[in-house]
């Protein structure tokens, strides 16, 4: 704040983007809004709407949160994310500390790594669970929730889930439908509990019943995309460098087509406090990659020789490289 | 977040119910001499484009526009790949890639040659959609009309109907549980009868519900479930004292 001039800054949270304010208070609300004031000397005043969060927070409640922001402050992280009606009662238009803040998120502390490794448990034993449970004739929706259900269990305060099931017809993943699981199916999930805050993730592929050669020769392209960038990942490499490295591999079986926008997403993101937390690992995003810093390569895509295939790890950078935080075998699963 | 099953039952909201909605939307289009209505939808702030169409973007933003004499189109966030399945579960025709919102939204209004636009609750439009509107040549004006009808309070009291039945059946095997494992049990139930989205808070005494912390559970707890059924919400607190 000092560097910038800033003599105060918010940090909004809202139901769905609750990652600026618990950057600084890492508390779990459950109501609508919660807002911290950060003064340059270090104070912290902390308000939410809900009545429940203020209770067990011993903080201040504001219903009418509109008046939270009287007085406005320097900037505010979480300020794109903020109704207008709460902008403009700061009066004079603030500055938006989002990406400032968003940075110093980026290097993770030995107390965020904790709670991040610790999701990476739960993500690798959730996805035993899930590898446990599918069959022939459940339900998508059945299988996601019986995952939600251990993952809870054992600890998670929410989990982002995607899942997809079908063969070559699959183009990508989305919320649980009620199609029935069948033998032959490849079920592509990535699942992403939180633990205090912090999410992981892993991405895996479930063949139902022997694999095709075709689903066996797109997973050996995706086993050696995320491989190479994992061996890769360190300080100094860029994020364009580590989703080259996963492309070229595509490329060089001749399915570069397959590596743009109309098939995947992204290679690969960071993790945190939001589940996709940039920088995102992409050809064009020119950012260098710093020690302590935690993101999933995952060359996720379409294949015509699978359908939609996905496989991934959630990797710590270290000061040579980095580890690889997620314990699950890395291959393509079969049952 | 939302996770569990996301589907359109039309035996259960018909066809008819949206058409209803959208009669109304332009109504109100009609009423303040507006071309069309820009709704915002987020993971979050998904009730209104879901009442009006029943969308709702499991991740991501979207932007929904309800010309006054033509089909609804979405502004998506999310990859052209979801589209088919976006339109097996909604009223959409036509859905265009936005990964950047307002640029398209822009592109839309050019091509249709509108120059000023109705929002709905324009003043909880988030800021990073209204900054660049509002600082473009279109014109925006606040639309408020009544967005509830006899369908979605139907809707709504079906959610709440599941949320008690599955509390009365399950409240009693709480005991002698973590809340943790609680939880589970709960996003096991509430999941598998179809639920959307849930919010689970836990309370062992006098003091307000909270998340689960790995509390047990004695002979005296209460449950306050938020439980989203295909884009209704029900709020219920149920308490267990042996």
């Amino acid at each position: 704040m000092a560097e910038r001039g800033w003599d105060s800054m918010l940090l909004y949270g809202n139901a769905w983007r609750k990652d600026p304010f618990r950057s600084l208070v890492n508390i779990n609300f459950s109501g609508d809004h919660a807002l911290a004031r950060l003064s340059r000397s270090g104070e912290i005043a902390v308000t939410f709407s809900d009545p429940w969060d203020a209770e067990t927070a011993s903080a201040a409640l504001q219903p009418d949160f509109v008046r939270a922001f009287a007085g406005g402050a320097s900037a505010i992280a979480g300020l794109e994310f903020m109704e207008e009606r709460f902008v403009a009662a700061c009066g004079t238009l603030p500055i938006s500390a989002t990406a400032d803040v968003e940075e110093l998120r980026r290097v993770k502390t030995t107390e965020e790594i904790g709670y991040i490794k610790q999701a990476c448990d739960l993500a690798d034993r959730g996805y035993q669970r899930f590898v446990d449970i599918a069959e022939p004739g459940m339900q998508e929706f059945e299988l996601v929730a019986e995952v939600e259900a251990f993952l809870k269990e054992n600890g998670a305060e929410d989990n982002f889930m995607l899942i997809a099931s079908g063969g070559t017809e699959v183009v990508g993943m989305k919320p649980p439908t009620d199609r029935k699981l069948q033998k032959g199916d490849s079920i592509t999930t990535e699942l992403t509990p939180q633990v205090n805050g912090y999410y992981a993730q892993i991405c895996r592929t479930l063949v139902l019943g022997e694999p095709s050669p075709g689903q066996l020769k797109a997973f050996e392209i995706f086993s050696e995309a995320q491989c190479t960038a994992q061996d890769l990942i360190k300080p100094g490499v860029t994020a364009a460098d580590a989703a080259r490295a996963q492309n070229d591999v595509f490329r060089k079986y001749g399915y570069g087509d397959y590596t743009g926008a109309k098939y995947t997403r992204v290679r690969g993101h960071c993790l945190g406090l939001y589940p996709d937390e940039t920088p995102h690992i992409l050809e064009d995003v020119d950012y260098v990659l710093k020690q302590d810093m935690v993101v999933i390569a995952h060359p996720n895509t379409y294949l015509p020789l699978s359908g939609y295939m996905v496989f991934g790890d959630t990797l710590l950078i270290t000061e040579t490289g980095n580890t690889r935080l997620n314990k699950t075998e890395k291959k393509l699963f079969t049952k | 977040m939302k996770r569990g099953l996301i589907t359109w039952d039309k035996a259960e909201l018909p066809q008819s119910v949206f058409e209803a909605r959208l009669a109304r939307a332009r109504a109100a289009l009609v009423k303040n001499d507006l071309p069309a209505l820009l709704v915002y939808s987020d993971v979050w702030r998904s009730n209104e484009g879901r009442h009006l169409t029943n969308y709702m973007p499991y991740w991501n933003r979207s932007l929904i526009v309800i010309p006054r004499e033509q089909p609804p189109v979405l502004l998506c966030g999310l990859s052209p790949r979801v589209y088919p399945w976006i339109k097996s579960v909604t009223v959409f025709e036509e859905i265009r890639p936005a990964s950047k919102l307002v640029p398209t939204l822009l592109q839309l209004c050019a091509e249709r040659g509108w120059t000023k636009l109705g929002v709905l609750d324009l003043p909880r439009l988030t800021h990073e959609i209204y900054a660049p509107l509002k600082a473009s040549d279109l014109q925006i004006s606040d639309v408020q009309f009544d967005l509830t009808d006899e369908a979605e309070i139907a809707m709504h009291r079906r959610a709440e109907q599941m949320a008690q039945e599955i509390l009365a059946a399950e409240l009693p095997r709480g005991v002698g549980l973590t809340d943790y494992r609680f939880s589970g049990l709960l996003e096991r139930a509430f999941r598998r009868a179809g639920a959307e989205d849930l919010v689970l808070l836990f309370s062992t005494d006098d003091s307000a519900p909270r998340p689960a912390r790995g509390t047990m559970l004695g002979d005296k707890f209460s449950v306050a479930v938020a439980l989203e059924y295909r884009g209704h919400w029900a709020r219920v607190r149920r308490g267990l004292s042996l």
